[in-house]
Order: C-alpha cells, then sequence, then structure tokens
C-alpha cells in the first residue's frame, strides 16, 4: 500500500512538471495539442492525488501502523471521525490535503473554461501546476506520509499508534482545518488567472470577471476555517480563548484581510477602471501570504501551540516565496502601460475615495499583524535578545485601527460613487451619528466608562443604522412603485443587486462581531476551591457543586463536576464541565461547559480536585455578549451566500466620458 | 539577628507560597502585574495573569513568586524587573518601548501614515481637473442632465 501511495505522488508529481513544460512550450510554439494533453494532466494529477490521499485514509481508518504517519496520529481506540481527521493532523498528511485541495481546484478551473480563454489558460494551468509540484516535491522528497517505520530499524510489528493530540480531539477538527486549507489553496486561483492576464496582456477585465464567484467562495471558506478556529479555542480551554493572536492564527487572519481588501477594491476595476495595479497586488499578497502562512506553521521559526513539528521545509518556502515574489514583481513592472487606470478620480467625496481609505486601514492592520507576529524573530536577529509579542501589545496596536474600519464600514455606503456634496453627506450622517452619541450617552449613564468598549458600541449602531437605512429606503422605493409588504420588498430589493446588498449583509455580520469583541471588556472571572454542596458566586450566577463524577472508556478516563446554576434563588440549569486524562498519551484536557445566552456566557472548568478530594476546583468565567461573534458569523455567511446569487437587474458600466459632464450609464439587463 | 529575622522572614514566605489555593492566586494586585507579563510556558501566548491553565507550569509559579514579593512590600516595578533579571526582556508581554524595541510600537502606525501619504499622493495624480462646466451652453447642460435623469430613473445604484 505505502508503496503505491508513494508511486501516486511521484507520478503526480511528473505529471505536474509535464503539464507546466507543456502548456509553456505549446503556446511558445503554438501546438495546441501540447495545450491541451497538458491540461489534462491536470486531471491525472487529480486522480493520482485522490487515490494516494484515499490509501492514507484507509491506512488511518483500518490501523495500519506500520506508516510512521499513521502510528504517530492515530490509534486504535480513537472514534472514526478523529481516525479521519488525522489526515490533517500532521505535518505529511496535512500537506497532502493541500496538494489534494490543489489538484481539485485545477482540475475544476481546466474543466470550467476548457473553452474559454485560450491565449491566457495555459499560463493559468502553468501558474497553478508550478504551485502543485511545489507541494509534491515537499511531499515525494522531503516529508513522506508513505514512510514505513520499519524500514532498517528492525521493527517488525507496531501494536498500535500514538494517537492523535488529545487537544485536537474535538469535532471542530473534522471541518475547521480542511475549510481553512479551502480558503488557503483556493486564493491560488485568482492569482493564477491575474498572473496569466499580465503575461497574455489580456484586455479588459476578464480574469476579474472569471475569478470573482471563485474569490468570494474562497474568502468564505477562510472566513469560515477562521470563525470556526475561534469558536473551537473558545469552547476547548488551553488554546487561550477565542483569539489569542497566536502566530498560526495570525497566519490565517493575513491573507484573509488582503483577500478582503480584494473584494473591495475589485469594485473599483469593475466600475471605473482603476486601481488595476493595485489588484494585482492585492491578489498576489494573499497568495503568498497563504504560502507565508502554510510555511509559518511549519517551519518552527515562531514557537506556537497550533503548529506542525519543526521540519527542514522552511528553507524550501523561503526559496518558493522569493522566486514566486520576484517573478510577480518584474511582470508587474514590465507590463505598467497595460495596467494603467481608464478614467480619474472626480472627487475627493466619493465611494472611490472611501475604498482608497478602506483598502489603506485594512493594510495597516495586515502589516501590524505581520510585524507583531514576525518581531520577536527580527529583534532577536538585530540585539541578540528575545521579546515576547503578545495579546497586550496587538490589542493596543490593532482595537484603534479595526475601530476606525468599522467606522469606515458605516461611512462608505453614505458616499456615492463620482462626488457627494458635503450637504448630502451631513444629512446623511447625522440620524446615525445621533443613534450613536445616544448610546454612548446611555451607556455612560448607566456607569460604562470603558472607552474602547463605549467607541466600539457607539460605532455599532452607526454602521447598523446605515446599514438599515440602505435597506429601509430600498424597500420603501420598491412598496410605493409595486405595492409589496415591508419584508417582500426587501427581498425584492436585495436580489436586484445581490452583490450590494449581500455585502451589507456581511457588513451587519461585521456589526455583530464587534459587539462580541465589546464584551471582552467587561469578563469576569473567578477560581475557587468548593466543597461539595457548597455555593459560590460569580456575577448574577450562584453555583453549587453538586457531585463529583468519574469513569473511563476506550479513548480517555473522565472526571466531571455536576454544577447547579442559580441566578435570583431560581434554577436555571446545571453545567457538567469535565476533565479526561487520554490514555495513549496520558494528556490531560478539560472539556469546559457552556450556557450560552445572547446576553453573556457562564463557562465553567473542572480544573480537578482538591488533595484530599473533598473539594473541587472549578474556574468559572462570566463572557458578555461574546454569542454576537458566532451571530455574526451566521449573517456574514448568509451575505457571502447572497453575494453569489445572481441578480435579478444587472448593471453595466460604461467607461465612456462627454465633454465636461461624465457619463456612466446604467443599462438593465433582463436575466 | 538579622540573618535569623531574614531566615524567619523567607520561611513565613515559603510557607505562605505553599498555602496559597488557586483563588488567593487571582487577586487585583497579582492580575495587575501578571497583565504585563508572558507566560512563557510554550504553549499559550497569554499573560501570566489570563493564562487559563491552573496548574501552568510558568504562570502558576510566577503568579506564587508575585504574591510573595508584594506581600513583603515590593512594589510593581519591582517585581517587573525582577522577572527581567530572571528571564529577560521576553519575560514582558509587550516590548518595552525603548531602543529597538520601539520600532515594534511605532512601525505599524509609520506604515499606516505612509500609507496615508500614498493615497494622498495617488488622490494627487488621478484626480480629474473639474470639468469646464461654464463653457457648456446651459441648454445643452440641461439635456444632459434630463437625459441622465432619465436614464437613471428606477436605479440606486
Amino acid at each position: 500500500m505505502e508503496n503505491l501511495g508513494a508511486l501516486c505522488i511521484l507520478l503526480a508529481f511528473c505529471f505536474g512538471c509535464y503539464s507546466i513544460v507543456g502548456s509553456l512550450v505549446g503556446v511558445w510554439r503554438a501546438k495546441p495539442y501540447l495545450v491541451l494533453s497538458s491540461q489534462r494532466a491536470v486531471y491525472a494529477v487529480w486522480a493520482l492525488l485522490t487515490t494516494a490521499s484515499g490509501l492514507l485514509v484507509y491506512g488511518l481508518l483500518a490501523g495500519d501502523f506500520r506508516l510512521a504517519y499513521v502510528a504517530a496520529h492515530s490509534n486504535k481506540s480513537m472514534p472514526g471521525l478523529y481516525k479521519f481527521a488525522a489526515w490533517w493532523g500532521g505535518q505529511e498528511g496535512s500537506l497532502l490535503l493541500w496538494a489534494w485541495i490543489l489538484s481539485t481546484y485545477a482540475a475544476v478551473v481546466v474543466f470550467t473554461n476548457r473553452n474559454r480563454f485560450h491565449r491566457m489558460m495555459p499560463f493559468v494551468t502553468a501558474t497553478l501546476m508550478v504551485t502543485q509540484v511545489f507541494f509534491l516535491i515537499l511531499i515525494a522528497f522531503v516529508v513522506s506520509p508513505f514512510q514505513v517505520l520499519a524500514v532498517g530499524r528492525g521493527i517488525t510489528e507496531v501494536p498500535d499508534g500514538n494517537g492523535l493530540n488529545p487537544l485536537l480531539q474535538y469535532w471542530t477538527m473534522a471541518i475547521h482545518p480542511p475549510m481553512l486549507y479551502l480558503g488557503y489553496v483556493g486564493f491560488s486561483v485568482p492569482f493564477a488567472f491575474a498572473l496569466g492576464s499580465l503575461i497574455t496582456r489580456q484586455p479588459g477585465d476578464a480574469w476579474i470577471h472569471t475569478t470573482r464567484r471563485w474569490t468570494i467562495v474562497t474568502w468564505m471558506f477562510q472566513t469560515c476555517g477562521i470563525l470556526l478556529g475561534a469558536g473551537w479555542a473558545y469552547a476547548v480551554l488551553g488554546w487561550g480563548g477565542y483569539w489569542g493572536w497566536d502566530p498560526v492564527e495570525n497566519a490565517s487572519l493575513l491573507p484573509w484581510i488582503t483577500a478582503t481588501a480584494f473584494l473591495h477594491s475589485v469594485m473599483m476595476q469593475e466600475k471605473k477602471g482603476m486601481m488595476k495595479i493595485w489588484n494585482i497586488v492585492l491578489i498576489a499578497s494573499t497568495f503568498f501570504l497563504c504560502i507565508f502562512g502554510t510555511m509559518l506553521t511549519r517551519s518552527g521559526i515562531v514557537s506556537s501551540v497550533h503548529a506542525f513539528a519543526q521540519s527542514p521545509i522552511g528553507n524550501y518556502f523561503l526559496v518558493f516565496l522569493a522566486l514566486g515574489i520576484a517573478l510577480t514583481l518584474y511582470l508587474i513592472l514590465d507590463r505598467l502601460d497595460y495596467l494603467k487606470s481608464e478614467s480619474r478620480l472626480e472627487n475627493v467625496l466619493s465611494r472611490e475615495s472611501s475604498f482608497l481609505f478602506n483598502n489603506l486601514i485594512l493594510l495597516a492592520s495586515c502589516f501590524s499583524v505581520l510585524w507583531g507576529t514576525l518581531f520577536p524573530v527580527i529583534s532577536e536577529y538585530v540585539t541578540g535578545e528575545k521579546v515576547s509579542v503578545d495579546a497586550p501589545f496587538f490589542n493596543r496596536v490593532n482595537i484603534p485601527i479595526g475601530l476606525f474600519l468599522l467606522l469606515l464600514t458605516g461611512v462608505g455606503p453614505l458616499i456615492a460613487w463620482r462626488r457627494s456634496s458635503v450637504d448630502s453627506l451631513k444629512r446623511a450622517f447625522l440620524a446615525p451619528t445621533i443613534a450613536m452619541l445616544a448610546l454612548i450617552g446611555g451607556l455612560m449613564a448607566a456607569g460604562i466608562f470603558h472607552f474602547y468598549a463605549l467607541v466600539s458600541l457607539g460605532l455599532c449602531v452607526f454602521v447598523a443604522w446605515t446599514v438599515a437605512a440602505e435597506f429601509w429606503k430600498g424597500a420603501a422605493a420598491i412598496r410605493a412603485k409595486d405595492g409589496l409588504s415591508l419584508l417582500p420588498a426587501m427581498v425584492e430589493l436585495t436580489h436586484r443587486n445581490t452583490r450590494r446588498y449581500g455585502g451589507y449583509l456581511v457588513h451587519m455580520g461585521i456589526v455583530f462581531m464587534f459587539i462580541g469583541f465589546s464584551g471582552a471588556a467587561f469578563n469576569k472571572d473567578s477560581t475557587v476551591e468548593v466543597n461539595i454542596g457548597s455555593a459560590f458566586r460569580i456575577g448574577s450566577y450562584d453555583l453549587t457543586v453538586r457531585d463529583l463524577k468519574e469513569g473511563e472508556n476506550e479513548n480517555y478516563i473522565w472526571h466531571h463536576a455536576r454544577v447547579e446554576v442559580r441566578k435570583a434563588g431560581e434554577l436555571i440549569g446545571t453545567l457538567e464541565p469535565e476533565r479526561r486524562l487520554y490514555k495513549s498519551s496520558k494528556q490531560p484536557t478539560s472539556e469546559v461547559s457552556i450556557r450560552r445566552r445572547l446576553n453573556e456566557d457562564l463557562y465553567l472548568n473542572f480544573a480537578g480536585t482538591s488533595n484530599d478530594g473533598s473539594k473541587a476546583v472549578i474556574q468559572a468565567y462570566v463572557f458578555p455578549l461574546v454569542s454576537w461573534i458566532w451571530v455574526g458569523f451566521l449573517v456574514v455567511l448568509i451575505g457571502t451566500w447572497v453575494c453569489l446569487v445572481p441578480s435579478k437587474i444587472k448593471m453595466q458600466f460604461a467607461r465612456t466620458e462627454v465633454v465636461g459632464v461624465v457619463s456612466e450609464r446604467h443599462v438593465p439587463v433582463k436575466s | 539577628m538579622s540573618r535569623l529575622r531574614v531566615s524567619a522572614l523567607t520561611l513565613f514566605v515559603a510557607v505562605l507560597s505553599l498555602a496559597q489555593t488557586a483563588s488567593q492566586l487571582t487577586t487585583p494586585g497579582i492580575r495587575r502585574v501578571g497583565e504585563r507579563l508572558a507566560c512563557l510556558c510554550g504553549a499559550c501566548k497569554n499573560t501570566v495573569a489570563n493564562c487559563p491553565m491552573l496548574e501552568c507550569h510558568y504562570a502558576k509559579p510566577a503568579k506564587e513568586k508575585i504574591a510573595q514579593m508584594q506581600s513583603i512590600g515590593a512594589t510593581d516595578e519591582n517585581v517587573i524587573a525582577r522577572f527581567i533579571k530572571d528571564d529577560g526582556l521576553k519575560a514582558l508581554s509587550s516590548p518595552p518601548a525603548e531602543g529597538f524595541n520601539l520600532l515594534s510600537w511605532v512601525m505599524p502606525f509609520v506604515a499606516l501614515l505612509a500609507g496615508l501619504g500614498a493615497v494622498f499622493a495617488w488622490i494627487r495624480h488621478y484626480r480629474k481637473p473639474a470639468p469646464a462646466m461654464a463653457e457648456l451652453p446651459p441648454e445643452l447642460l440641461d439635456q444632459y442632465r434630463s437625459r441622465a435623469e432619465k436614464e437613471t430613473a428606477g436605479f440606486d445604484e
């Protein structure tokens, strides 16, 4: 089995190389059949990597502990779901998953564009396959997932494996990493189209129109990956809360930020033919940050609880990044003429300017996260002494930037394309500003003086008001014209321009998330040693430890506390936090118990018992508003789906000008 | 006598630390100082104050050390200085704003300002000169306006 798996990877590597050479030579020598065969090689790569992945998964499920990877990341007592998830639980398997997802994407791209972009597609294929071959080099020659334990070591039988790290044995493990990979890998596709467009000097914005949905879907996967990870980190004690500014968490955030900037600035290119260089830079940055993030997780450059074991693959990534960035920069500089803007900015007070500032703030936050993540390495290199850059640094630097970004989220929709007058802005800003100030005043009257919380919640109201007003105004116009009631009018409005109103929903989701982040200013916690039957208090809750129970199953020994929760004397529920000791790894974990509500979460951890066993040690936390983060996530998801639905009325934006007055014709086309 | 007193005080502090329970290690004073210190357990990126691991091999002894020093009257700065002496600058949860490490704080805002400069330069470069509206005959302008209104009626984009 191991031989077949390794052979598949090796053959995939050969086909990948053939596809690169065939694509480029086919274009150079004008041999269409060579180009066609190079595209078919992409399907072969996918088939071979699917077989290799299938074999590894079979090995994990069947418990073939001769394989070093299976022995290191699986064992007999693990549930089937985690055996399957062990595919991406370690370095070698996760690189195979990366390669397999990329091959799947490449096959989909080649198939869906088989009759389009004849000039550009060979370069798109070659770009995707260069990335593919890079990952195949790693899993074929450096960190093979099919290495056999017995080779040269006299081992003939391995009775059981080490099992997956207990912290990874949580249901989210089955979806969080694949979602992140779908995001990371997915950005290769718009990047490949951007590069193909650049190389062939493609007229128009074909690469943008072709990859728009692709980019949105990939962005959605990345968002899901990040937020599922946040949910996981929140619900499993030890990861440090929903966001700990860990280097690996940061690595997933960086390409998300640049991709978000790209999704905004791309509208400038579609509508005004502006920012063409910038969009290429943004999508290239996103792609290279994905590669950088993958490197950060695996190279041991920075220490992280999420990182895989240190390995020599970091240097391979550095070479790939250096060559890729150099080639991209050369292509951009060589084709500056082709990337010239087609129109000019008419007024500083315009939607175009707001997009520029949005991009600036996003990029500033991206830089500050990257800078903070790498600063310990830079500082050690320069001064010889290591420093820690932990959550307090990131919070101090990024909270003001984040709040400014939130403000722009509200300001942007109020500013018209091309130009806005100061009077119209005054009118538009008046109501949301009054609402914001009223909320801040109300909160201060209620005794809340936390500066950032006040500003954040105030801005949340401001943005929510502007978004709601956009829906309200549009729906009111439809009601007046078509006589629909409010909800159907809103649905109709959204359907007419799904991208715009889906985008507003995404903004609303971000507002909900900021409400959740603001709650962190009011967190409470308490750690107590309490007798069975005794009560203690946190916030407005009275908690009584009723009993302690213990037991075991094949995988772990468990010990849990049953805690009754009362509010104003009334029993409102029972929480059962648990402590586990995994048998194979001898590693303890905590399974916290959470009472989730929109106003606050009650979060209990059973940390153990006192030495004589008579007392339970309970860590109790009250996290106000934290559930709004997950509500916001759902709204972001819904908004993204809405963006993917084709609009009922398509807008075409001609970029022609007449003397003295810009003519931007809106031509309705019924789809 | 003095040596005896020091020994007795050390023993007293040691006994206190042994007797300290988890709840005693989360006092406001320990939390205030702990916020400025990094948990160097190698697994998390938390501060000593908010490391959720009750038995964390770094955060727990660190809290005990803070409690000990505070109990004999050490100020926050004394405690921090002691941690820096023992573990180096990495004991701090954020880089100190001095020397080369000042760059860690300054650079994000320098980048933001540089970006702001770049945006304004871009706006200046790409800003179209105001159209020579006065040179257009009013009837032509009205004609364009009415045509634009007619064509964009019903669209809010």
